[in-house]
């Protein structure tokens, strides 16, 4: 049971349709979570790494402009996001997913950027600059798995037709920058209150 | 990919970097009172030792020929004499390289009659001491002979390719090698005018390119003939100046905002400058807004393909190398030594910098500092291709400015003509060099690869001999089993 368990995210991104089936009925979704989660421990981990040790012909870094702990929210925020803005679509528009599958599906579909783009952090310190198209080809093939993935993922959830999930896709990433809108505002709304707030706080302390 | 995983990771920083920064409160080093400075690769501006100090204040009340007014332009020839275009007072003035006073010319000898310059520009010394004068308030160009006699005059030229109103207003000019004479005009979006040797006007050389505003032309779109015969045109920038190499390029300076401020031009009017630097030669980089960006006004090209150009907005001087980095910046607008008010002119000689002020009428001198002169010996031993001294000279610039990036490419060079691969790799990193980078690491590589290609071709054997015989073992074993079994 726990080999299966093992070999059951390998097996999904190699056989989707199936995998997807299987992840949205047959799993336990607990283990799908606890999955998820560490799928998207090893992404944070791997991108860290990726701007840290990467070699240097494919990666040049401002050592001052490099913050783990940012690198941590490059991966949260946008999965998040998608799977907020899917979901609030697709609760409208007749998906059967639920948003506990919406975000196990996407996790699911990171794994080839974390396979692919991991063993290339060390090959690309032993490459010349020729040979740096095969690193760029491995990154486009690993991005290109996990958008057919993420297509694959959305339409076993959801159930929907290949052209309809092709739509959603589209719009929640049309919702995502209405929701990146949203929040810039609402937070730079937030700090011009605490801006006013502590204005007039020490307008009061000086006073008196 | 790059780029858009960048600019993908710089919109997610935004979304996630909301408080903190308040907008406007934008960092511009480069626009306080820093003594020096040089541009990181990452555009950041560094403070760098001092590479030119003022030493000497030249005006004309301490040579003893009253004020300049208002002078325009200085020259320098290969024996250090100088030319000063007093413009004001409608002379030109020679200094030795003591700065002492030579000579002062104001009038010559025209076919017997007494001829005077009138708010004359530019000036030109060839080798041969033959002074051309951009005599613009008398529309020619004089040529004077090295007693200050009369050789030709060039007039106002008359050509197919000429406006019938055209005035000729010559403001600076050089002379190439063969005689040609270059003359940037008044009111001329054509390029440099171009005289044969005769005198003869020839060709225009190296327009700029028009810049058209996407705003301006969505109007103009709109607009009716007769409208449209209303609005400004688009023409190209003038030309702000101008300066000739031995080799006979010609390296001028436009108030273009665009990246090709700076062109050097070739027979054909060709821009074939090296931009190969971490960023365009344009002078400053980062600047605030509401002031822009540099406006370059004069250019000086000297040895090794060394050129330097005159911001007149902040009135520094931007010297790069013949690849196109920023070697030095100095001076600034201001009142103390050093500083100026309306820098017009600069000109470098040997080790030392002239800067003509044009309101305070007067040349202030720069001194190369040890920094300064090291990275000049440096720039020039990699130019001659002398590895060997550059890379001494290399160290020891680094020794007082480890920020100067560009310097350990050339330290880099050297060490991989040496065959020291590794060190060479370190130094490229350093300057962030991939493209020398990946050469030394190759080589490196090559190196590393012959030590150890035995034993790793002896353990990769090993294995798979081994390998055999583990799966040899096992059936052998299993075979025995089944065989007990039975």
């Amino acid at each position: 049971m726990n080999k299966e368990i093992m070999k059951f995210p390998f097996y999904l991104i190699v056989h989707p349709f199936n995998g997807y089936w299987d992840l949205k009925y047959e799993m336990n979704k607990r283990i799908n979570l606890i999955i998820s989660f560490l799928v998207i421990f090893l992404m944070v981990l791997t991108n860290i790494l990726r701007t840290q040790y990467s070699g240097f012909l494919v990666n040049i870094y401002n050592p001052n402009h490099m913050n783990s702990f940012l690198e941590i929210l490059y991966v949260i925020v946008p999965l998040l996001f998608w799977c907020i803005a899917n979901w609030s679509l697709t609760t409208l528009m007749d998906g059967e997913g639920k948003f506990v599958e919406i975000f196990t599906s996407t996790c699911f579909a990171l794994i080839p950027l974390i396979l692919l783009n991991f063993p290339w952090i060390w090959i690309s310190n032993l490459i010349s600059m020729e040979e740096t198209a095969f690193y760029y080809f491995t990154n486009s093939f690993a991005l290109i798995w996990f958008l057919f993935l993420l297509f694959i993922g959305n339409m076993t959830v959801h159930q929907f037709t290949p052209l309809k999930s092709i739509t959603i896709m589209i719009l929640t990433v049309i919702a995502m920058g209405f929701m990146a809108f949203l929040c810039l505002l609402f937070f730079s709304l937030i700090q011009q209150i605490i801006a006013f707030i502590s204005a007039i706080y020490q307008e009061i302390v000086i006073r008196y | 990919m790059g780029k858009t995983e960048r600019s993908f990771k710089l919109l997610v920083a935004s979304i996630v970097i909301f408080t903190g920064i308040s907008m406007g409160a934008f960092h511009v080093q480069a626009n306080g009172q820093a003594p020096s400075y040089n541009y990181s690769y990452w555009g950041d501006s560094i403070s760098a030792p001092d590479a030119y100090k003022p030493t000497t204040l030249v005006n004309g009340e301490d040579l003893g020929i009253g004020p300049f007014i208002e002078p325009s332009d200085i020259h320098v020839t290969e024996d250090q004499m100088i030319y000063v275009v007093d413009s004001g007072n409608n002379r030109v003035v020679m200094l030795n390289h003591r700065f002492q006073l030579i000579d002062t010319v104001a009038s010559f000898d025209n076919n017997g009659k007494k001829d005077q310059l009138s708010n004359p520009q530019g000036i030109f010394v060839t080798k041969e001491k033959q002074i051309f004068i951009a005599d613009t308030g008398n529309n020619r160009i004089v040529q004077l002979d090295q007693n200050y006699q009369l050789v030709t005059i060039i007039e106002q030229p008359s050509s197919d390719l000429l406006k019938d109103d055209f005035v000729f207003q010559p403001l600076r000019v050089v002379v190439d090698n063969a005689g040609r004479v270059y003359t940037m005009a008044e009111g001329v979006f054509d390029g440099f005018m171009e005289f044969n040797v005769n005198g003869e006007f020839n060709t225009f050389i190296g327009a700029n390119r028009v810049q058209v505003d996407p705003i301006e032309l969505l109007w103009k779109r709109l607009s009716t003939q007769a409208q449209r015969s209303q609005m400004v045109m688009f023409i190209p920038t003038e030309f702000t100046n101008l300066d000739i190499n031995e080799e006979g390029f010609i390296y001028a300076t436009n108030g273009d905002n665009s990246s090709d401020k700076i062109k050097k031009l070739n027979a054909r009017g060709t821009d074939i400058l090296r931009r190969e630097g971490y960023f365009d030669p344009i002078g400053d980089i980062r600047y605030p807004i509401d002031i822009g960006p540099s406006r370059l006004i004069d250019i000086d090209v000297s040895d090794s393909e060394m050129y330097s150009v005159l911001d007149s907005k902040r009135g520094r001087i931007f010297t790069y190398n013949n690849d196109g980095h920023l070697m030095y910046v100095f001076g600034g607008i201001g009142n103390r030594r050093g500083l100026f008010h309306t820098p017009v002119a600069i000109e470098r000689v040997s080790e030392q910098f002239l800067v003509l002020d044009k309101a305070l009428g007067e040349i202030t001198v720069f001194k190369a500092t040890n920094y300064g002169h090291m990275i000049n010996q440096a720039v020039r031993s990699y130019y001659e291709g002398d590895e060997e001294s550059a890379y001494h000279f290399f160290k020891e610039v680094i020794e007082m400015n480890a920020n100067l990036e560009f310097a350990y490419a050339g330290i880099g060079k050297a060490l991989l003509r040496q065959g020291d691969y590794k060190g060479a790799m370190e130094n490229f990193k350093k300057s962030l060099d991939q493209k020398n980078y990946s050469k030394a690491f190759l080589l490196y590589r090559k190196e590393v690869l012959k030590d150890y290609f035995p034993t790793i071709l002896t353990t990769i054997l090993v294995a798979v001999i081994g390998l055999f015989v583990w799966r040899f073992y096992r059936k052998l074993i299993k075979r025995r089993k089944e065989i007990t079994i039975e």
